[in-house]
């Protein structure tokens, strides 16, 4: 008995899917990692390439709905199959939001001054590379269909709400020091929250990978942070 | 869940040296639906033929193990059978009306199992089965007219009809749609639906989509063994054995 399904334009139109979200994480994962490099280096000259790429990821959600649509059309899929589809359909939704807040947080650099203190920005960055890495193992345990890898990643958002609380609270602590960083504050404000946001997407992708996986949701409530608590 | 109607206890049928069923252990609850699927071959239709004895018409053919109904054996060899098939109605692949007229169509098994004495009494019984069947709207007017008359839809659910005329208790459906397009297909589905608040029914088919649609229950045959049974929805989202996910899916063979 093959694993290949009998009808090879099947097997053909499911591995073109997967296809078509991988490459579609892979811009997200890129276009996250591009914006958070500027908003550390305050690099204004990057605001337009990263906004624009943002395009790029929306045209793979559109694809990847064409390619859904089909799929549930022409072949009625079950089981295993029914779950890659479905999930391919969640995923690539919390994939575009994931890039809607990436070309967000781009939009807010042009306002920040130059000399933002070090300890703010070195905070933001961890909370940033926590996500960026997220991003990338959840991607990982979709390709290579690894359940335990997305529950970690499920686990791991715990830590995400942490050094959002962190971040958040070094940009408080700016903003008290003197209230002309008022403006710009309020930007690294939102765009604290916008990465803590992207972090609950990536924790939707595990969920969803878990699901593709075992054909069950995961049990119980996930570990939250102390910010997300309040 | 309702309670079983149908049990099998290591089930085994032989045409011959051939043996066409391995050791079948299978629970099919009253007023519910259960779908049997599998590969051609796989041994479905001779399990339903056990239920009423269909088998018996096979000279090569040995069945061994049990199958009860309500608790009672039906290979008993003291059991009446006629009796048997008045409780356990059948409907084929293609649709068979005798060549008589819609009217003694149905009549005929209620007269044989010496029901329905008076005129009256039969036309009621053929009145209500061919309500029963959805039939009825259809062929009031032309009771007379023969059942092969009918449309491939319209005779299926004659047969329907027929069967349930003796006020079955179960009712085997061998591929009942295969024959039918679209639309008569829907219809038999709908009827399948509505007859499962009355009856115990079990149905043999190719169709994943149909089983899905119609069945609480599924079953999956392969070489004569049953593979995996379970709720449909699990089945069909989430099978537990990998033979029956590469069968629903498409990976087979």
């Amino acid at each position: 008995m093959s694993n290949e399904h009998t009808v090879k334009s099947y097997e053909e139109e499911l591995q073109n899917l997967k296809d078509s979200l991988i490459k579609m994480g892979s811009l997200t994962e890129s276009q996250m990692s591009d914006s958070m490099d500027a908003i550390i280096k305050v690099d204004k000259d990057s605001i337009d390439k990263i906004i624009k790429s943002d395009d790029e990821i929306n045209k793979f959600r559109s694809v990847i709905d064409i390619q859904i649509m089909n799929l549930l059309v022409k072949r009625a899929p079950m089981a295993i199959d029914l779950r890659e589809t479905i999930s391919s359909l969640k995923i690539s939704q919390d994939l575009e939001r994931i890039g809607d807040l990436s070309k967000s947080n781009a939009k807010k650099i042009k306002p920040l001054p130059l000399d933002l203190p070090e300890e703010l920005l070195s905070n933001l960055k961890r909370l940033g590379d926590l996500v960026i890495k997220q991003l990338n193992d959840v991607l990982d345990s979709y390709i290579n269909k690894n359940f335990d890898k997305a529950k970690t990643v499920w686990e791991k958002d715990e830590q995400v709400d942490d050094l959002t609380n962190i971040a958040m609270q070094s940009v408080i602590d700016f903003l008290s020091k003197d209230k002309k960083n008022l403006d710009f504050s309020t930007h690294l404000i939102f765009a604290t929250k916008n990465l803590e946001r992207a972090g609950d997407h990536v924790t939707n992708i595990a969920e969803t990978i878990c699901y593709l996986i075992k054909g069950e949701y995961l049990k119980g409530s996930r570990p939250k942070g102390k910010q997300a608590q309040e | 869940m309702n309670k079983v109607k149908i049990k099998s206890k290591n089930l085994n049928v032989h045409y011959g040296q051939k043996q066409a069923l391995f050791d079948v252990n299978l629970d099919l609850n009253e007023k519910e639906v259960t779908a049997l699927i599998g590969p051609s071959g796989c041994g479905k239709s001779t399990f339903i033929r056990c239920i009423n004895r269909m088998n018996d018409v096979i000279d090569i053919c040995k069945v061994t193990g049990n199958i009860e109904i309500d608790g009672v054996e039906v290979n008993d060899e003291n059991l009446d059978v006629v009796s048997l098939r008045e409780r356990v109605g059948m409907v084929f692949q293609k649709p068979n009306p005798f060549p008589k007229s819609i009217y003694e169509n149905i009549s005929y098994g209620p007269k044989i199992h010496g029901k329905g004495d008076t005129k009256s009494e039969l036309d009621e019984i053929v009145e209500n089965s061919l309500k029963k069947s959805a039939l009825w709207e259809e062929v009031k007017d032309r009771l007379d007219e023969p059942g092969t008359s009918l449309s491939g839809g319209q005779q299926q659910r004659l047969c329907i009809a027929r069967a349930i005329s003796v006020n079955p208790e179960v009712i085997l459906m061998d591929e009942p749609c295969s024959a039918l397009d679209p639309i008569a297909t829907a219809k038999i589905e709908e009827l399948i639906d509505d007859l499962k608040k009355t009856y115990t029914i079990v149905i043999v088919t190719h169709s994943m989509a149909q089983a899905v649609r119609v069945s609480q229950k599924t079953g999956f045959f392969h070489l004569g063994k049953l593979i995996e049974v379970g709720k449909t929805e699990k089945i069909f989202k989430n099978p537990d054995n990998k033979m029956t996910q590469d069968y629903i899916t498409g990976r087979f063979g």
